[in-house]
C-alpha cells in the first residue's frame, strides 16, 4: 500500500503546482513589486505603474499569442516578423488612405492571420520542426516587409492620427491601451475554457497520442493555433505601430524571445497542455516590470536580455520537473507492484 | 436458434475471425458470443491472441476474414471513435486521458454538449458526469484535474467516458494489474453495477482468481485458436489451465541435452525494486539454461533490467562471477560481463535505422579502436564472421537492419551482444516475433552458447520453448518468485498454476 | 558507414556541388574581378565565421538535441578576448583563456539538458538571451576596437601571399570535425545516440557525458569563432554575430543534417556553407539588399527542411519494391506498441 500512497502525494503535488501556476505568478509580482519600491520610491509612483502597464500592454497581447501555439507544443519565432509585416503595411496603407478607418484593423488582422496560416500549413502538415519553421518563415516575412518597404519609413505625420491618439487614449483616467489589452486576454481565455476548439488545443498538447485515438483532429488544431496566434500579432503590431509613430521596417525584431520569456514565466509549459493566456500576459506585466525597475535603478539595458533568457531557463526547469511527475502519474505500472 | 433469440441473447458475437502477419497466423477461426448483461472472460497465455482481437473488435486493425456483430447486426469499425459512438468501447491499461484537463473534460473530449451559442455546455457536462459517476458509484470532484488521480481513478473517469455515450460493451484489458485490492474491489463493484444495467462486459485478464469470482462465463484461447467457452461455474482451476496450456507434448522444440554445469557465474540474493518486485534469488551457472516463466507484468523483464542496470535494484546483492556488483548503468554491467536482450528488440535492441555492422559493433566500438580512430576493417571482419557464424540472411554486412526479417534481426542482435564476451546472458522473450524455421535455429545457438560454458537465463513466455530448452525454470508471478521447477518436474500445467497462483485476495462482493 | 548513409545523401551532395558552380557562375557575370584567385579566396570570409559554428551545431544536432546559443557565445568569447586585449595579454593565453570560457558555457548547456533533462530548444533558446546578455554585460555598450596585430591575425593574415588564414583554420577544423564524428568512436556513438537514445544506452553508451561533451564542443568552435570574427572585424562587442543564427541552422539543413538526429554527413555541411557563402557573395557584388538576402536565406532553410517531405510525397508514387528479406510477421506484441508515441515524441524535439 505504501507505495501506491507515496505516488499518490507526488501526484497531488503536481496538480497542485498546475493549480498554483497563475496564483505563483502573481505571488512573484507582488514579490517584484515589493523588492523595487524598496529600491527606488518612484516604482510605485501612478504614472510609473501606467507606463508599465502600457509598456506590458502590446506583448500580452503578443505573449498570449506565443502561449496559444506553446499549448499544443509547438513553439513560434516569426511573431516579431508577422507584427511587423502586418504593421508597415497596414500603417502605409492607413497613410495613404486617410479615410480608411477603423478597417485598417480588420487589414492588419487578416495579414496576420495569413501568416499564421503559412507557418500553420509547414508545420501541421509538412511536419516539420516548429523552431526550423518559425526560424525560417521569421525571415521570409521580415525580408518581405523590407521589400515591400523599399528602405522607407512609415514616419509619423503620415499615419492618421485617430491612429495616433486612440493609444493614448485614456478611460476614466486610466490609459486605454492596458485595458484594450486585458479585454483580449480575457476574450481569449475565455474561449479556451468555453469552447471545444479552445479544449482541444489543450489536449493536443496534453497527450497527443490520446487526442489522436479520441479522433481530435490534430493537424488542424495545430494549423487553427498558429492562424489566431497570427491574428492577434497582427493586431499587436498595429497598435505598437500606432504607439511608436513611426514605422520602420525592422519593428518588433526581438519580440520572439521577449514572448516566449513572458509566456514560459507566466507558467506555460513548453511541452504543451499547460498553462493560460492571462499567466502569459502577467509575465509580460512581470517582464515590464523588471525593465522598469532597471531603468529607476540606472542599471544598464543590458541586464534585460540576461535576466529574460536566465528566466526562461528557470521557468523551464520548474516546469520540466512538474511535467516529469504528472507524466509518472499516467505511465502504468505493468504490474500490482508488490503489496508487502 | 431463431432469430430473435440470438438477438435477445447476444450483445456481441465474433464468427470466424482470421488474422495473420505475413506468414504468422495470428487467429484462426475464432468465433464466440458475448451474452447480454454479463460478463465474460477472455483468457489465454501471452500470444494467444487476445490483444489482437480486441483490437479488430475496436477498430484499430482489421481481420483478415470473419465478422464482428453487434447485436447481431454485422459491424465494422475502421477507428475506435467509430466503435465507441456505436456502443463498444476498450479500457487499456495506459490510460488515455488528458492530464491537464478536468474530469468532466476528459469525460466528453470529442463530443461535446454545446449551447446554443456555440460554447461548451459545462452545466450539462457537470449534470451527466455526475449522474454517471453516481451510477458507477464513485466520488470523484469534477473539476479537479487527471493529473491529480490515482491509477484505478484514472480508469474510473475512462469507464465513466465510456458510459456516456451510450455504452453496449465495455472491454477491459488486464483492468486490475495496476490497482491495489481495495482499488479492484471498487472496480468489480462497478462491474456489478453496470451488469445489473444490461451492460456487457469482456473481462481480459491473467487473474484467474478474478475471472473465477466475478465472470460468468469463459473463453479461452490458446495459439489463436478459440479452444473453448464456458460457464465460469463449471470449471475449476486445474482444468481452467488445462484448457490454457494443454498441448500435446510433441517434440515442437529439439529438447536440449543437459551438460554438466560449471561455477557459479551469477548469484542474486533477496533482489528488490521497489513497488515492483521483492525478495528475488537464484543462482546462474555456467554452461546452464535456465528458463524464466510467468505471466506479462509478473516482473521478469524488470527483474532482468534492474540486474542489467536500467533501473538500479534498492534493495538485494548480485555476485557477478565472484565478485560483488552494484548495478547502476547498462555499460557497466557490459564491461562486468553481463549482456542483456531486451523484450523490446526493434526498439530497444537493436538500432533499425542502421547496417548490421554499426549494430554488431556498437557496444565494443572502444576495443576496436586504436586511441578513437575506429578500424572499420576490424569491424566488419567480426560482423561478417557473425553473419557466418549465425547465418544471418542478409545481402552484407552493410543491410539495413530493418530490411531483415523478425528472426533474422534477433539474430543479429545475438551478434552483437555475444561480441562483448559476456559470462552471463539474459534473453528477454528471444524468439517472441521469429518464424518457426528461425526460432529453432535460435535455440540451437543459446544451446552452443551454454555448451560454450555462457550462463543464459531465458525469459519466454512460451511454455513449450522454456520446457524445452531449460534445464531448470524460475516462476515469476506478482513480483515474487514463486517456484522453481527442474526440468523432469516441469510440465505447462504445473508452471502455469504456479503463475497464476493468487498472492492477495482481492475484496470481491459481486 | 552503412549502405543507405553512402548513396542518398551522395545524390544530395551531387545536387549542391552542382549549385555551388551554379552560384559562382552566376557571381561571375556580376564581377569580372570574381574568378581571380585573390578574389575568390578573399571571399571564403563569408563563411568561416558560421561554418565554424555550424560545425558545432551539427555535433550537438547529431546526437537529437539543438542549440542555438552559438551566436551568443560568440559574442561572449569575443568581447572576453577583447578585455584580455586591454590588459595586453598575449594572445595565446587569451585565446585560451576565451575558448575555455565559451567551452564552459556550452558544457552548461549540457549540464541543463542531459543531467537536468530539459528540454533542448527551449533552453538554448534561453541561454541564448542569457549569454547574449552576458555579452553586453562584459562588453559593455562600446565596442572594443583597439585590437593589435597578434589578436587580428586569424582574420587578416594571408598565408603564401592569397590564402586567408582564416580558411586555413576552417579547413583544418572542417577536416578534425569530420575525422571525429565519421572515423572515431565518438562519432559513432554520436550517430547512435541521435538514432536510437535507448538502444544506445543500453548497448553502454554513456548517454549524458556524450551529449554534454557535443555541447562543450559547440562552445569551443563558438570561442574559436569569436577569435576569427575579431580577426575578421577588428571589433568586439555584444551583439556581435547577433541574428547568425539563422545562416548556421540554414546551413547544417541544407547540408542534410536530419534536425531530429542520427544521420548527417560533414562534407554535406561544408558544401552547404560553400553554397551559401557563394550566394551571399554574389548577392553582394549585385547589390542585392541585405534583407533580401535573409528572405534567401529564409527560403533555402524552409526548401532544405521541407526536402524530406517532397520526397516522401513522391515515394507515395511509385509502390515500394518487394524484397525477400523483409519482414512481413508483425507478431502479437507482448509489450505495448508504441509507433505513434515515438513518432510524436521524436517530432517535437523541443
Amino acid at each position: 500500500m505504501s507505495a501506491f500512497e507515496g505516488k499518490q502525494t507526488r501526484v497531488g503535488v503536481g496538480e497542485f503546482a498546475l493549480r498554483m501556476r497563475v496564483t505563483g505568478v502573481l505571488a512573484f509580482i507582488v514579490l517584484l513589486g515589493a523588492v523595487f519600491a524598496m529600491l527606488s520610491p518612484r516604482f510605485l509612483n501612478p504614472q510609473n505603474l501606467a507606463i508599465i502597464a502600457s509598456n506590458a500592454a502590446i506583448l500580452a497581447i503578443v505573449a498570449a499569442a506565443q502561449a496559444v501555439v506553446l499549448l499544443t507544443r509547438n513553439l513560434d519565432v516569426s511573431v516579431g516578423s508577422i507584427m511587423g509585416f502586418a504593421a508597415y503595411l497596414t500603417a502605409d496603407y492607413a497613410a495613404r488612405h486617410h479615410g480608411a478607418g477603423v478597417a485598417i484593423i480588420g487589414l492588419a488582422m487578416v495579414l496576420g492571420t495569413l501568416l499564421g496560416v503559412v507557418n500553420g500549413l509547414i508545420v501541421a502538415y509538412a511536419a516539420v520542426s516548429p523552431l526550423i519553421a518559425t526560424l525560417g518563415t521569421m525571415s521570409l516575412y521580415r525580408g518581405a516587409t523590407y521589400l515591400y518597404a523599399h528602405g522607407r519609413d512609415v514616419t509619423s505625420n503620415e499615419l492618421p492620427h485617430w491612429m495616433l491618439s486612440a493609444v493614448d487614449f485614456r478611460i476614466v483616467g486610466l490609459p486605454a491601451l492596458p485595458l484594450l489589452s486585458a479585454l483580449v486576454v480575457v476574450l481569449i481565455a475565455l474561449f479556451l475554457r468555453r469552447f471545444a476548439f479552445g479544449r482541444q488545443i489543450y489536449a493536443v498538447g496534453s497527450n497527443p497520442e490520446a487526442a489522436v485515438y479520441y479522433g481530435l483532429r490534430v493537424k488542424r488544431v495545430t494549423l487553427f493555433a498558429y492562424a489566431f496566434s497570427g491574428l492577434l500579432c497582427g493586431f499587436a503590431g498595429l497598435l505598437y505601430a500606432a504607439r511608436v509613430g513611426t514605422v520602420t521596417v525592422v519593428l518588433a525584431s526581438g519580440w520572439e524571445l521577449s514572448s516566449l520569456a513572458a509566456a514560459v514565466i507566466g507558467g506555460v509549459s513548453v511541452a504543451g497542455g499547460s498553462g493560460t493566456v492571462i499567466g502569459a500576459a502577467l509575465g509580460a506585466l512581470i517582464l515590464a516590470s523588471i525593465d522598469n525597475g532597471l531603468v529607476l535603478l540606472s542599471v544598464q539595458e543590458f541586464w534585460r536580455m540576461f535576466i529574460q533568457g536566465t528566466a526562461i531557463v528557470a521557468a523551464v526547469a520548474v516546469d520540466t520537473l512538474i511535467g516529469a511527475q504528472i507524466r509518472a502519474s499516467l505511465v502504468s505500472r505493468r504490474f500490482g507492484g508488490v503489496r508487502a | 436458434m431463431n432469430a430473435r433469440t440470438s438477438v435477445c441473447e447476444f450483445a456481441l458475437n465474433v464468427v470466424g475471425i482470421e488474422k495473420a502477419y505475413g506468414r504468422t497466423r495470428v487467429l484462426s477461426d475464432v468465433s464466440f458470443g458475448v451474452k447480454k448483461g454479463s460478463v465474460h472472460a477472455l483468457v489465454g497465455e501471452n500470444g494467444a491472441g487476445k490483444s489482437t482481437l480486441v483490437k479488430i473488435i475496436t477498430g484499430v486493425i482489421e481481420s483478415d476474414a470473419g465478422e464482428v456483430r453487434l447485436n447481431n447486426s454485422f459491424v465494422r469499425f475502421k477507428t475506435p471513435t467509430e466503435a465507441r459512438a456505436a456502443g463498444v468501447a476498450a479500457v487499456y491499461q495506459d490510460p488515455k486521458l488528458f492530464p491537464h484537463l478536468d474530469v468532466s473534460e476528459n469525460i466528453f473530449m470529442g463530443a461535446f454538449p454545446m449551447t446554443a451559442w456555440g460554447g461548451l455546455d459545462r452545466r450539462t457536462m457537470r449534470e451527466r458526469a455526475s449522474a454517471t459517476l453516481r451510477q458507477l458509484g464513485v466520488n470523484l470532484d469534477l473539476s479537479s484535474l487527471v493529473a491529480g488521480l490515482s491509477m484505478a481513478e484514472l480508469q474510473f473517469v475512462e469507464i465513466a467516458r465510456a458510459l456516456c455515450h451510450d455504452l453496449q460493451i465495455l472491454i477491459l484489458d488486464e483492468p486490475t494489474s495496476s490497482l491495489t485490492p481495495a482499488e479492484s474491489g471498487r472496480l468489480f463493484q462497478i462491474i456489478a453495477r453496470l451488469k445489473a444495467e444490461g451492460k456487457s462486459i469482456l473481462f481480459i485478464s491473467h487473474r484467474l482468481e478474478e475471472v473465477e469470482a466475478i465472470c460468468d462465463e469463459v473463453t479461452i484461447l490458446r495459439d489463436g485458436r478459440h479452444v473453448a467457452t464456458r460457464e465460469t461455474k463449471s470449471l475449476n482451476r486445474a482444468a481452467l489451465v488445462q484448457l490454457m496450456v494443454g498441448r500435446p507434448l510433441e517434440a515442437m522444440y529439439e529438447k536440449r541435452v543437459a551438460t554438466r554445469a560449471g561455477r557459479e557465474a551469477l548469484r542474486v540474493e533477496r533482489l528488490g525494486l521497489q513497488g515492483v518486485f521483492a525478495d528475488v534469488s537464484f543462482t546462474l551457472r555456467a554452461g546452464e539454461i535456465v528458463g524464466m516463466a510467468g505471466l506479462v507484468g509478473a516482473g521478469r523483464s524488470e527483474i532482468a533490467q534492474a540486474l542489467v542496470g536500467m533501473n538500479p535494484p534498492t534493495e538485494g546483492r548480485v555476485t557477478l562471477n565472484g565478485k560483488i556488483v552494484t548495478p547502476k548503468n547498462p555499460g557497466q554491467m557490459l564491461r562486468e560481463g553481463l549482456a542483456y536482450l531486451p523484450e523490446d528488440r526493434d526498439g530497444q535492441g537493436l538500432i533499425t535505422a542502421e547496417s548490421v555492422v554499426d549494430n554488431v559493433t556498437l557496444p565494443i566500438i572502444g576495443t576496436l579502436a586504436h586511441l578513437g580512430l575506429i578500424d572499420r576493417d576490424r569491424g566488419r571482419r567480426l560482423a561478417e564472421e557473425a553473419v557466418g557464424t549465425y547465418k544471418i540472411k542478409a545481402t552484407g554486412v552493410d543491410q539495413i537492419v530493418s530490411t531483415l526479417s523478425g528472426g533474422n534481426r534477433q539474430k543479429v542482435a545475438f551478434a552483437k551482444w555475444l561480441a562483448t564476451e559476456p559470462s552471463v546472458l539474459i534473453l528477454d522473450e528471444p524468439t517472441h516475433g521469429v518464424d518457426v524455421g528461425s526460432k529453432a535455429q535460435i535455440h540451437k545457438i543459446i544451446a552452443e552458447l551454454a555448451d560454450k560454458g555462457l550462463a543464459v537465463l531465458v525469459i519466454s513466455s512460451d511454455l513449450l520453448e522454456v520446457l524445452a530448452i531449460s534445464e531448470r525454470i524460475l516462476v515469476v508471478a506478482e513480483g515474487r518468485l514463486v517456484a522453481e521447477f527442474s526440468r523432469e518436474e516441469g510440465t505447462q500445467e504445473a508452471i502455469m498454476m504456479a503463475a497464476t497462483a493468487k498472492l492477495e485476495v482481492a475484496d470481491v462482493g459481486v | 558507414m552503412s549502405a543507405r548513409a553512402i548513396w542518398r545523401p551522395t545524390a544530395w551532395e551531387a545536387m549542391l556541388v552542382v549549385l555551388i558552380f551554379a552560384a559562382a557562375a552566376w557571381s561571375a557575370t556580376l564581377s569580372p574581378y570574381y574568378l581571380q584567385i585573390d578574389q575568390l579566396l578573399y571571399s571564403t570570409r563569408n563563411f568561416v565565421i558560421p561554418g565554424l559554428l555550424a560545425f558545432g551545431l551539427m555535433v550537438v544536432v547529431t546526437t537529437g538535441e539543438i542549440d542555438i546559443s552559438v551566436a551568443s557565445t560568440l559574442a561572449v568569447a569575443s568581447v572576453a578576448l577583447s578585455k584580455f586585449a586591454a590588459v595586453g595579454a598575449p594572445i595565446a593565453v587569451a585565446a585560451l583563456l576565451a575558448v575555455a570560457l565559451a567551452a564552459t558555457l556550452g558544457a552548461l548547456n549540457g549540464f541543463f539538458v542531459a543531467r537536468l533533462g530539459l528540454p533542448s530548444l527551449a533552453v538554448t533558446l534561453g541561454t541564448m538571451g542569457a549569454y547574449r546578455g552576458l555579452a553586453f554585460i562584459i562588453g559593455g555598450g562600446m565596442g572594443y576596437t583597439s585590437f593589435n596585430d597578434p589578436y587580428l591575425y586569424v582574420g587578416t593574415e594571408l598565408w603564401f601571399g592569397v590564402v586567408p588564414a582564416s580558411l586555413i583554420l576552417f579547413a583544418v577544423v572542417a577536416a578534425g570535425v569530420g575525422f571525429l564524428m565519421h572515423k572515431t568512436t565518438f562519432g559513432r556513438r554520436c550517430f547512435a545516440v541521435g538514432m536510437n537514445k535507448t538502444a544506445a544506452w543500453i548497448s553502454g553508451v554513456n548517454v549524458d557525458r556524450l551529449k554534454i561533451t557535443a555541447y562543450a564542443l559547440a562552445g569551443v568552435l563558438a570561442g574559436v569563432a569569436g577569435l576569427v570574427w575579431i580577426g575578421q572585424y577588428g571589433s568586439a562587442r555584444g551583439d556581435n554575430a547577433d541574428g547568425m543564427i539563422l545562416f548556421v541552422v540554414t546551413a547544417v539543413v541544407l547540408g542534410g543534417v536530419d534536425i531530429n538526429g542520427g544521420r548527417g554527413t560533414v562534407l554535406g555541411v561544408v558544401l552547404a556553407l560553400l553554397l551559401l557563402g557563394t550566394l551571399r557573395n554574389g548577392m553582394g557584388l549585385a547589390n542585392i539588399a541585405g534583407p533580401t538576402q535573409t528572405v534567401v536565406f529564409g527560403a533555402l532553410l524552409l526548401i532544405g527542411v521541407l526536402r524530406p517531405f517532397v520526397a516522401g510525397l513522391a515515394q507515395r508514387w511509385r509502390t515500394p519494391p518487394s524484397d525477400p528479406f523483409s519482414r512481413r510477421d508483425d507478431t502479437e506484441q507482448t509489450s505495448e506498441s508504441n509507433s505513434i508515441t515515438n513518432n510524436i515524441t521524436r517530432r517535437s524535439a523541443l
